[in-house]
């Protein structure tokens, strides 16, 4: 984890209400899948944005985000050549252990950029299987990383792109048909994480999600943004996750 | 080089600017960024006798200038603190305040009892506004923070006591006067102040808990108005905080009547703002000729 000024060279909408952000780093981080960054939007907000790096090439990180609030809007409006105050490497991010060698992705809405920093680190190594689900033609986005999976289900909740179901169905009829990966990761939205937790219930496959959560300082000091675990006890989505095994978090 | 030591009712800090509670937990995760040995002081994460879990999410939200939080006092325990992490951070070479809160005035007595002779500060959170039946009762009233005071100082016999102001209140001079009453070696003010925001798509309040404490740089100048007031009706010590994000505005707390600063929401906007102020400053007292920076406690003068 270290402070950067980064500088923005890049950043421009790839789907409705999607943008995509690159900046560069004076070093090359090292950074994992699922890790995140904490970027500083200025102005009179005083809190950080904590996103998903989707690509890390060298000393060059995109994260992708939904223009949803203020913070997000002043964030879309920076320009290529500004800098930006970034904080990151932060967060445990996805590990494929050796053994794993089939790997699915369950991905949904803005949980589909950590998927596409997975595709990046593991597409050599790993025989990699993404379900994606959007919510329509107008929000697809991040297929030509999607497409570096050996098998890509991207599917729309309208069916105005792909098949009409969402990411899990999509999963979960494949599971029918006989297949089954040796690990499965996700991010997206509570409902979605939800159902492949019903889905994968008894299945014994091991699950990894990637958990989002208001966050205050980003490095787990203050306790803002903790999720319940199955054990009784909080966990710091920031610092302890904010990926979790599926079986140890109440969603 | 400026003098920034400063004399805290007995406690030397080797400068003003203390981490405040509840935005530094008990100083780990920043240690990863920086010595936190440089800082005048720690105020950990707000500690009581048994663990707590505090409020369910979201606990945090924005608005223009400010955030406001509920936490709900989320804490390991006293006894965890002691065991995990005391040592530690009492070897960081940083003063060690250590912010406890209670439901009952046994509460109070037995964590102070507990952790006397061990925290060089001890700080006594009264006005905590996030927890339905804890804190805030104590911090309102100006005759049950003298009561908590003297139950929290009859039971501390080595370490100094810290009363933690609630801006929440008729009259934060008339507090502080209960504080100081009560025994109190100094005060710190301003806790948060009660706060809601509304996500109007939902039509629900942002935060979990419905309301939280409002902090940041916008509470600033009622923030000073407040230190000013108390430091005018007390002879202990007054420590300011309510916004502080730069060396200036630390510079403004002292001459409001401060002795020393905390620093909090501004740890969340940069993690660098403490060791930033600090070297802000020396090199304000440079500018200004300053040899000791507790010259500059209580030096503003009011417009005729």
């Amino acid at each position: 984890m270290r402070e950067y000024t980064a500088k923005i060279v890049e950043n421009i909408p790839i789907a409705e209400n999607i943008h995509s952000l690159t900046f560069e780093l004076p070093e090359e981080p090292e950074v994992r899948a699922g890790q995140f960054a904490e970027l500083s939007v200025g102005g009179s907000h005083l809190l950080r944005r904590p996103l998903a790096v989707c690509r890390a090439e060298g000393k060059k990180i995109t994260v992708c985000f939904q223009i949803k609030g203020e913070g997000t809007k002043l964030l879309a409006l920076k320009k290529a050549g500004e800098t930006l105050n970034v904080l990151m490497p932060l967060g445990n991010g996805f590990f494929v252990a050796e053994n794993e060698k089939k790997v699915a992705l369950v991905g949904g809405g803005v949980g589909i950029f950590p998927m596409i920093s997975v595709l990046r680190e593991y597409a050599e190594k790993k025989e990699l299987s993404a379900y994606i689900g959007f919510r329509n033609r107008g929000a697809v986005c991040g297929m030509e990383d999607l497409k570096r999976a050996d098998r890509l289900l991207a599917v729309t909740d309208d069916g105005s792109f792909g098949e009409k179901m969402n990411a899990v169905q999509a999963f979960v009829r494949d599971l029918g048909a006989g297949y089954r990966p040796d690990v499965v990761l996700s991010c997206g939205p509570l409902p979605m994480l939800r159902a492949l937790k019903e889905a994968l219930d008894g299945k014994n496959i091991p699950c990894f999600v990637s958990l989002e959560e208001r966050m205050g300082c980003g490095i787990g000091a203050c306790l803002v943004c903790v999720c319940n675990l199955t054990n009784g006890e909080h966990a710091r989505v920031c610092k302890d996750g904010p990926v979790f095994d599926i079986r140890n978090v109440i969603l | 080089m400026a003098n920034l030591s400063v004399n805290l009712c007995g406690v030397t800090l080797k400068n003003p600017v203390i981490a405040a509670s509840g935005t530094f937990g008990f100083g780990r995760e920043f240690d990863e960024l920086y010595d936190i040995g440089r800082l005048g002081g720690v105020s950990t994460k707000g500690l009581t006798m048994e663990p707590r879990l505090g409020n369910p999410v979201p606990r945090i939200a924005e608005s223009r200038g400010v955030i406001l939080n509920a936490v709900g006092l989320q804490n390991p325990g006293v006894e965890h603190f002691i065991k995990y992490d005391f040592d530690w951070l009492k070897a960081k070479g940083t003063a060690v305040v250590a912010n406890v809160a209670g439901k009952t005035l046994e509460d109070y007595a037995a964590i102070c009892a507990r952790l006397d002779g061990l925290a060089d500060i001890i700080e006594l959170n009264i006005s905590c506004p996030n927890v339905r039946s804890g804190g805030m009762a104590f911090g309102i009233r100006p005759e049950s923070v003298k009561e908590v005071t003297k139950t929290a100082k009859t039971a501390l016999k080595k370490t100094p006591l810290m009363v933690k102001l609630s801006p929440n209140v008729e009259s934060i001079a008339a507090n502080a006067r209960a504080a100081e009453e009560g025994g109190a070696d100094c005060v710190s003010l301003v806790n948060t102040f009660t706060g809601m925001t509304i996500d109007i798509e939902r039509r629900r309040p942002v935060l979990a808990n419905n309301t939280g404490g409002v902090s940041g740089a916008g509470i600033k100048p009622i923030a000073v108005r407040m230190v000013y007031e108390a430091a005018n009706a007390v002879k202990i010590p007054v420590v300011g905080m309510g916004g502080i994000t730069c060396a200036e505005d630390a510079v403004e707390f002292l001459m409001a009547g401060a002795v020393a600063v905390q620093v909090g929401t501004a740890n969340f906007t940069d993690p660098f703002a403490c060791p930033k102020i600090i070297d802000g400053l020396n090199d304000w007292c440079d500018r200004h000729g300053i040899k000791n920076v507790s010259e500059l406690t209580g030096t503003v003068k009011l417009n005729g």
